[in-house]
């Protein structure tokens, strides 16, 4: 099912039904858990009072709760997710593979460490975005030479990343344990993913990020579609590869970066969301909104489960993600094993 | 433009550390079909993916219309010289009518995607390699012989007027073969330029209006078939012992291998 849309003579896009079904029943999911996490718990502002509390004329507790409280976490949730699938979705087109999400290649981890270096090691040196940002710069670096040939070897991209990976997260357990215990635990919740006590700075941070880098993303999804096929192919019909692949990095390592700053390293949002949106569509290629859209859905129901699923406690959501994105690494890892020849 | 379409001057070659060739010099006639031949590992599939730039010559130039190829922009050589690479893959599920669209990619933008042209051109590629029928179906379910013809339909949405084919007809059984070289030579006779690298000699010397002849990165001789297909050459370029006659059906030359015994004396 595929129509063309046309705005005068200068745009014609290519659409199919099914994309955009999946994003719309993906961003109800979003309202109605977003709806339904204002709502919840004790201090939960119930349905009916929501859109008084909206107007100005809730009580003074409500007002916090919905725009102090639960509205920046939930937003930054939904962006978030939404910045984590598109990298994922990035990141396993340039790979071509399932596998090579920036969580799996250690790009997250190379964040995290960066934050932690930032507010820990050398606090006050540089802001904790820009550690993050040069963490994850420093893992894709370290990933592009120790591949050996760059972004043109997948697989060797993926071990090497896990090697990466690994090797971040020894550096944020060491900065861990120099800090004072106070610092460390508040540095310590942040790196298993929190969404815990965000505040609308952070909203803004990633907001900007998504609007900034949705469109470079989008733009690149053609050219991606052919380079998925093969260098050659790509270079037939008109598409520098190694360039786009540049571009590519550069986008998933900026929306890895944005996203880690602002929730810390969520586990498998980028590995799982672009995928369940690849199935869903049922698309040959890259799809970045139905992926934005899927990761956003994704978050926000892991936030929602961290703090309800349990009566009583409450998770850091990305010990919910890891939970079940790694049910989904061990279903990834099993099939390519049987694939391979033993 | 009366000059070779495509030309390559000095080239050399190289994977890494391995030089496959070296001052490589070729012409492509205009609106010939050319058939490189030459033993494995000769460089004639080396020198067709510079000719058709996906792999950049460490010295030297390929011209295109005269034009330094490296130096126009990738989107402009698309729309004037299309390459089908030995073995393609296509994306999981992709519909043949998907795939060809894909060769639409040069002559599209960022904001108009697709057009009226577009869809004009797909269905010629769809016609000329009689894949329309197939338009629906997925790729993956196709038969050797359909899914080459397939890629060649994705090749021609491009709308050049020179086409790169790297052994085009390499793991298709022998019917699916001619079949194959049939429709490239339709394609030759109706004014493209096509430039081939073939395995077969006799199919070579059978199809082709003109054969470069390499051996160990040199070109060995160039021209119309009759003047290259000799048993000197095919000795020297092959290391085969052979009879050369014409073709029962064209009347091109043919290559049959001599004798077992007769093999072994003839070889130097």
């Amino acid at each position: 099912m595929t129509a063309v849309l046309t705005l005068g003579p200068a745009v014609a896009v290519r659409w199919r039904r099914r994309p955009v079904v999946v994003c719309i029943v993906a961003l109800t999911i979003v309202l109605v858990t977003m709806l339904v996490t204002l709502s919840a718990g004790r201090l939960g502002i119930p349905l009916s009072e929501l859109p008084g509390v909206i107007a100005g004329t809730g009580s003074r507790a409500q007002e916090w709760v919905l725009w102090t409280n639960r509205l920046p976490r939930l937003l930054v949730a939904a962006a978030a997710g939404a910045a984590f699938a598109v990298s994922g979705a990035m990141f396993q087109s340039v790979t071509r593979n399932p596998l090579g999400s920036p969580d799996v290649i250690g790009l997250g981890a190379g964040a995290a460490a960066g934050a932690a270096a930032a507010a820990l090691v050398w606090p006050g040196l540089v802001p904790v975005p820009v550690g993050a940002l040069a963490g994850a710069g420093l893992a894709i670096g370290a990933v592009y030479l120790g591949s050996g040939a760059g972004f043109r070897a997948p697989l060797r991209m993926v071990v090497v990343g896990i090697a990466v990976g690994a090797m971040s997260m020894a550096f944020v357990q060491l900065a861990l344990a120099r800090a004072t215990r106070e610092d460390a635990q508040v540095v310590a919740a942040y790196l298993n993913g929190s969404l815990a006590a965000r505040a609308w700075s952070d909203v803004v941070l990633i907001v900007v990020a998504l609007v900034v880098l949705l469109p470079v993303a989008l733009a690149l999804t053609r050219p991606m579609q052919l380079v998925e096929m093969g260098d050659e192919v790509a270079v037939a019909v008109g598409v520098p590869a190694d360039r786009v692949r540049t571009w590519a990095v550069v986008v998933g390592v900026l929306l890895t970066a944005a996203a880690v700053t602002v929730s810390g390293p969520i586990a498998f949002v980028a590995l799982t969301a672009p995928q369940i949106a690849r199935r869903l569509t049922r698309s040959t290629g890259p799809g970045m909104v139905a992926a934005a859209c899927c990761g956003a859905a994704v978050l926000v129901v892991a936030d929602l489960v961290a703090q309800y699923a349990v009566p009583g406690i409450v998770y850091p959501v990305g010990v919910v993600t890891a939970a079940l994105g790694g049910v989904y690494l061990a279903f990834l890892l099993v099939r390519e094993w049987r694939r391979s020849p033993a | 433009m009366n000059g070779p379409p495509l030309e390559a001057e000095g080239l050399t070659l190289a994977y890494d550390q391995l030089v496959v060739a070296q001052d490589l010099s070729v012409q492509i006639p205009r609106a010939s079909f050319t058939v490189i031949i030459g033993p494995n590992g000769c460089g004639k599939s080396t020198l067709l993916r510079a000719l058709g730039r996906t792999l950049k010559p460490r010295a030297g130039r390929v011209l295109l219309d005269g034009e330094p190829i490296a130096a126009l922009r990738s989107k402009d050589v698309a729309r004037r010289l299309a390459l089908l690479p030995q073995s393609p893959v296509a994306p999981e599920s992709i519909t043949v009518g998907d795939l060809v669209a894909r060769g639409r990619y040069p002559h599209q933008g960022i904001l108009r995607q697709w057009s009226a042209a577009d869809a004009r051109a797909v269905a010629d590629a769809l016609d000329a390699t009689e894949v329309a029928d197939l338009r629906d179906r997925y790729v993956a379910e196709l038969s050797g012989g359909q899914r080459q013809r397939v890629w060649l339909a994705m090749a021609l949405a491009q709308q050049t007027d020179l086409l790169l084919l790297d052994e085009p007809t390499t793991f298709l059984d022998i019917a699916h073969q001619f079949e194959v070289m049939d429709l490239c030579a339709r394609l030759h006779e109706e004014g493209r330029t096509l430039v081939a690298v073939l395995h077969d000699l006799n199919q070579a010397a059978r199809y082709a209006t003109h054969l470069v002849a390499m051996k160990a990165g040199v070109v060995v001789a160039e021209g119309p078939p009759s003047d290259v297909v000799t048993e000197p050459l095919v000795r020297e370029v092959f290391g085969l012992a052979c009879r050369v006659v014409p073709d029962p059906e064209t009347g091109t030359p043919m290559v049959v291998p001599a004798r077992r015994d007769a093999h072994v004396r003839h070889l130097p």
